[in-house]
Formats: C-alpha cells, structure tokens, sequence
C-alpha cells in the first residue's frame, strides 16, 4: 500500500518528465485503439458487404458448357439444389439463388464490363441493410428489364435514374444477345465489390442468356454461424454427388476466377464449384494483411520509442533518488521492496495512461462514427469497402491495449528497477544527488 | 564473545576500499566493544575512518577482514538477506542529512518501518507512531511533508523513525552535522533522554567538541586505528 502511495507521489513529483511519459502513453494507447478500430471496422464491413454483395456463407455455383471451349456461370436444376440444401444443411439461417453473368453495360456514351447478379428483390435479406439506396426504390426491381447501379458505376457511364441501358453479352450458344434495362435505383459505394457487381432482376439476367426457368447462377447459403461454413460446404459434396451432380475439384479461389479453368477442360454440360465466402473475398485478404502489418511495424517503432522513453526517465529518477534508496535499504527494505517500489511506478504509469488514452480512443471513436466522416479518396474508399469512416470499438480489444501497454511499461521498469535494487546501501545512503 | 552484555564486538577489523587500480585502507585493524545501555560517541578527523566503522556496525558493508559481531551475529557470514532482515528488526538510522522520504508525510516517514516489519495492525501501529512523535514533539507537524519542516524537525522525525521499532542499537552518522550548534544539542539531549527512558544503545560519531561532552564513551579514531578510549 505504501509502495503504491510511495510509487504515486514520485509519479507526481516528477512533474514535466512524468507528464511527457504520460503524454507519450497515451497517445500509444490512443493510436493503438484506433489502429485496432480501423482494422476491425475494415474486418467487419467487409465481411457483411462481401457476404451480401458477391457471396453467401456457403455457394454451389457452377460452370455451364455447350461447347469444350466456353464457360458459362449458369447452374441448372435449381429447385432441386435447394430442396437438397433444405433437406440436408443443418444451421440454416436463410437460402437465396442468384444468377450470374459477365455482360457489357452500355450507356448513351460510355460502356462498362460488369458482373451481373440477377436477384429476386423478395427473396434477398441482407441486400437491403448493407446497400443504402440514394434515389430510386428496391421495390422497382421487381420488374423486368430494370437495373440498380453503384453511384462510382452511374458516374463512370454517365447515366442518370431513369436513363435506358442495354446490356450486351455472348449467350451460351456464342451468339451476342443484348437486353435494355432501365435504371431504377442508384446506391452508395460500397468499396471494391460495387465497383462490379449490377444488380437487376434475375428474369432480365436469364433473358440475356436465353437460359431455361430452372436456370440461375448459384444457390447462397446463409448460416446461422458462418464460422462453420467450410465444414458446410465439405459435407455437401458427397450429397451432390450422390444425387448425379457433377463437381469442380476444390480449389480455393473466387468463382470469378475460375472462367479460364473451365473453358480450359475438356468437357460439356453442367459442373457445380462449391466456394466457401472466405474463399470468395480471399482476393481481399491482403488488404487485410497489409493493414495488420502496417500497424505492427508502427507499433513496433512506437514500442522501442516507449521503452527507451521510460528506461531514460527511470535511470534519471534513480539517480536522484540514490540517497532515498540507500535509506529505505539501511531502514531494512528488501531488495524486492526497492524493485517493486519502481515497478509499480511504471505500472501505475501504464495503467493510468493507458486508461486515459483508451478513453480519449474510445470516445474519439464514437464521435467518428457519429459524424459519419466521409472518406475523401476513392483508392481509400475502395479499399475501406465503405464511403464512410468506421471504427469498431470491441471492450477485449480495448481491455486488451491497456494491458500491452501495462506490460510493456513493467517491462521497460524491469531492468531500472533491478539496478535499483542491486544499488550497495553503504554507497548509496552517502550519494550526493 | 566474552562479554555478554556486549551489544557490539569488534577484533581486528580491517576495511579496504578498491580505488581504480590503487586500494584505499579505511580501517586497520579496529577492536572494539559496546556495552548494552551505552551513549557512544566516535570521534576524529575527516577520512578517519568513521563512516566506515558505522557502515560495518550497521550491517550495510562488511569488514574486508576480522570480525564484526551485531547483536550476537558474525555479520561477514551472512547474505544481503539476512543483514536486511537484521538491520530492519533489531538496528535504528539517524544520517547527517536527515534522509527522509521526502514524498511522505511526518507519520507516513515514521510508520514506514512498522510496515516494512508488517507485525502491527494498523491500529497498533498509529498509537505506537502517535506516542513516538509526541516525545520528540512533533505532535503539530505530524502531517507535513519534510520539505515544510525545518532541518532540527526533520532530524526530530529520524530520531522518531530509527526509535519507533524499539531496536537494540541506533546508529547515527554525524547526526548534528546539519544544524545549527543549539539545534544539535536539542537533538543529542533528545537521543540521550531516549537512552535513559528506554535503553536503547547509541553510537553516533561526530567533530563537535560539545556533542563528545554528552557521549558517556568516547572513541577517538585517526587514521582508520583507535588512539584512546575513554569512559
Ligand atoms: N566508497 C569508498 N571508496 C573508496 N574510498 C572510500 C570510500 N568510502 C570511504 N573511502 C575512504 O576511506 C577513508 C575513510 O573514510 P570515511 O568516510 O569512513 O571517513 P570519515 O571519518 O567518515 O570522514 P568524514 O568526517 O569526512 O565523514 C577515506 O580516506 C575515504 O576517502
Ligand atoms: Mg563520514
């Protein structure tokens, strides 16, 4: 209690070296709460946008081949492929199909090459939380031959709600077909995957390939705990193949990666891929992994910094305290009590810095959210996957800054202290400071 | 050791301190004994040798050579340890410049030993701290920093913090060096008083010629030898 009391008031009598130590901590401890907001906030937007945009927890895609030599991303007999996921996948939460397609949008003065994803605006969930419509309605995309575009899309064709589009693609047969589509809704960015994926009702996609009813583009499993999604997807290989399907061999990639693959082989009609959605964005992991070594290596320079800060200041301290050491050691304190009374100078340090720093963090955090702050570079925007700042808070994590910082301050404190306590009392008592 | 009543017993105590690639003989060859109850003064010039002698009495160095016999312990045989635990039970600190920690208060100063001991409720521990700072009257400044005291109140509060444990011997390096001659005297009749009421046995070394007048022994040191002795 008295080392803690002993400890506090040298903290305080430290005056301007304390403050600056402090100061130093909390802005580590600061940096570090939004460091880890950034890349949590990166982590979980981008799951949600992928896991609605472009996947579901669990995908049965699949190739279609009327010639050896070209690939489309059409899968048949639909109806029987959910009836077998209803049957068989366990932990369902809910299942939609989409269909796919590669397609040329044309404008009155542009064109761009898009992935199209042909939904049923009824049947989807998550759509409607994750995009957030800027003009028109979801409602609309219910009719035929209507098309919602990513206000980057609507930008780079020039085209406005209302505005007539045509799309134009070759259909399975090799022959170019093309349907007109109206826009109908225009939606914020949602980062890299809006950038490619036009949404449009599923009959318009199937129209353009002049694929059967039966036809679309994947079956997307969505389950209750995506963590169990590879475990889902092995387990229903078996079944697909029990029931005549034939299958892709696995490969991890995206779907969309997969089109050279398939035309390469040699064969024709139907095979179905099974992808998992950390399979489907693990083009995106390296954002991901470039954000986490970036902080380490700022965290780590920062670190060295802290350390070396803190030894200085507690080898200062020691030596103007010399003659107080010797003394407590003559009274009769133990080698441990000196290097406690240090090491709990540096833990209060760390904790009461640390403390103030998550805090300032935290709250900082809370306020950027509110102010929904818009990122200002489009290269920041596709790569955050939102237009906005996001920073997640998560307690373990902040709970967990101040502890590296504790730990890190008790650290630096270590080798101090221990000279502390090795100082001979006979030496020290006499030491004119 | 012959003598039982002997608190301190010194034979052939040599004290050699390595300086650079030369050696430095701080003591040679000291014999010497203090008596339980005694009011010892060590007296000489400076370099003498004093500081030395009291560093080995209070087990904070040990001789390079001889014995030094502490309340009944050879102190060359033991670890850093058990002189601690040694000095932390059975001796009491009074230094030339107070060494106070300058972060507690006057009780806080007084109590730190009882805590580093960690026998005393905490109860126990305020009537014992509250009756010490009493007797050297410091009642009024018991929650003022060292820095707010004057230097004959800070040496008050040593006196009370190197007595509060009752130890059998208190050490006192030229315990009057820092005050002014009436101050020192008011500090060595406080020491004595505490001698008388308690028996506690003093040795303190000092230059003044007054201070040696109080002593009831009086150790003359030159040159790291004892020259005379005188009750
Ligand atoms: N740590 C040390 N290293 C080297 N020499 C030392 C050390 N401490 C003391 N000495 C030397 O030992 C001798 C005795 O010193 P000591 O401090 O015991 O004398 P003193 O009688 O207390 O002197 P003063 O009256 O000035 O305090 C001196 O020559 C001194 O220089
Ligand atoms: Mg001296």
């Amino acid at each position: 209690m008295t080392t803690l009391l002993i400890a506090l008031r040298n903290l305080i009598q430290g005056g301007r070296r304390t403050v600056l130590l402090a100061f130093a901590l909390v802005l580590v401890t600061f940096l570090l709460i939004m460091l880890d907001g950034i890349s949590a906030g990166l982590e979980a937007t981008m799951i949600r946008s992928a896991t609605t945009l472009s996947s579901g927890h669990v995908n049965i895609g699949g190739f279609y081949k009327v010639t050896a030599g070209q690939a489309s991303p059409v899968v048949t007999e639909i109806p029987k492929l959910r009836a077998l996921v209803a049957e068989k996948v366990e932990g369902v939460d809910f299942v939609i199909d989409r269909a796919r397609g590669w397609a040329r949008v044309v404008s009155e003065t542009h064109s761009i090459w898009g992935a199209l994803s042909g939904i049923d605006i009824d049947e989807e969930r998550g759509l409607k939380d994750v995009v957030e419509l800027l003009e028109g309605d979801f409602d609309a995309l219910r009719a035929d031959g209507t098309v919602m575009l990513f206000t980057g899309q609507a930008k780079r064709i020039n085209a406005k709600l209302g505005d007539t589009l045509t799309l134009s693609a070759p259909t399975m047969g090799g022959v170019n077909n093309t349907v007109d589509v109206r826009v109908v809704a225009i939606a914020r960015d949602v980062g890299f995957l809006s950038a490619i994926n036009i949404f449009m009702p599923k009959n318009t996609v199937r129209q353009l390939y002049q694929m059967r009813d039966d036809a679309s583009g994947a079956v997307h499993i969505y389950l209750k705990d995506e963590s169990r999604a590879a475990e889902v997807s092995e387990a229903l290989r078996p079944e697909l193949a029990a029931l005549d399907f034939r299958l892709m061999d696995v490969d991890p990639r995206p779907f969309w990666m997969k089109f050279e693959t398939a035309a390469g082989e040699d064969w024709t009609g139907q095979k179905l891929d099974l992808t998992t959605w950390r399979e489907e964005v693990s083009f995106l992991l390296w954002i991901l992994t470039g954000f986490a070594t970036l902080r380490w290596l700022l965290m780590t320079v920062i670190f060295v910094v802290i350390v070396v800060g803190i030894m200085n200041t507690l080898y200062i301290s020691i030596r103007e305290r010399t003659r107080e050491i010797g003394t407590l050691r003559a009274i009769g304190m133990t080698r441990w009590g000196v290097r406690r009374l240090f090491l709990a100078e540096a833990i209060l340090l760390g904790i009461g810095a640390g403390g103030i720093g998550a805090l300032l963090g935290v709250a900082t955090s809370l306020l950027v959210n509110a102010a929904r702050i818009h990122i200002p570079m489009e290269a920041m925007q596709a790569i955050m996957m939102t237009d906005v700042v996001h920073l997640e808070v998560r307690g373990p994590d902040v709970a967990l800054s101040i502890l590296i910082i504790t730990v890190v301050t008790a650290i630096a404190a270590l080798l101090p202290a221990n000279l502390a306590a090795r100082l001979r009392p006979a030496g020290a008592i006499h030491h004119i400071g | 050791m012959s003598n039982p009543n002997a608190i301190v017993h010194i034979q052939d105590a040599h004290k050699v301190y390595p300086l650079g690639h030369t050696e430095v003989v701080a003591l040679r060859g000291i014999n010497l004994t203090i008596e339980r109850g005694e009011f010892a003064a060590i007296a000489g010039p400076s370099g003498s040798g004093k500081t030395t002698l009291l560093n080995l009495i209070g087990c904070v160095d040990v001789a390079t050579r001889g014995e030094v016999i502490v309340c009944g312990q050879a102190t060359q045989t033991l670890s850093d340890t058990v002189l601690t635990r040694l000095r932390l039970l059975k001796l009491g600190f009074i230094f030339q410049s107070f060494n106070l920690v300058s972060v507690l208060d006057v009780f806080q100063n007084v109590e730190f030993p009882l805590l580093l001991q960690g026998k005393l409720s905490k109860a126990e521990r305020k009537v014992l701290v509250e009756s010490i700072i009493e007797k050297v009257g410091l009642t009024g400044q018991r929650g003022q920093r060292p820095a707010q005291l004057s230097g004959g109140q800070r040496q008050r509060v040593a006196v009370a913090r190197a007595l509060v444990t009752r130890p059998e011997l208190v050490l006192a390096d030229e315990p009057t060096a820092n005050l002014d001659s009436e101050t020192g005297e008011r500090i060595i009749d406080l020491m004595r008083d505490l001698n008388h009421a308690e028996g506690t046995t003093f040795i303190f070394s000092t230059h003044d010629p007054k201070i040696m007048e109080r002593a009831d022994r009086l150790v003359h040191i030159a040159d790291g030898r004892i020259v005379e002795s005188t009750r």
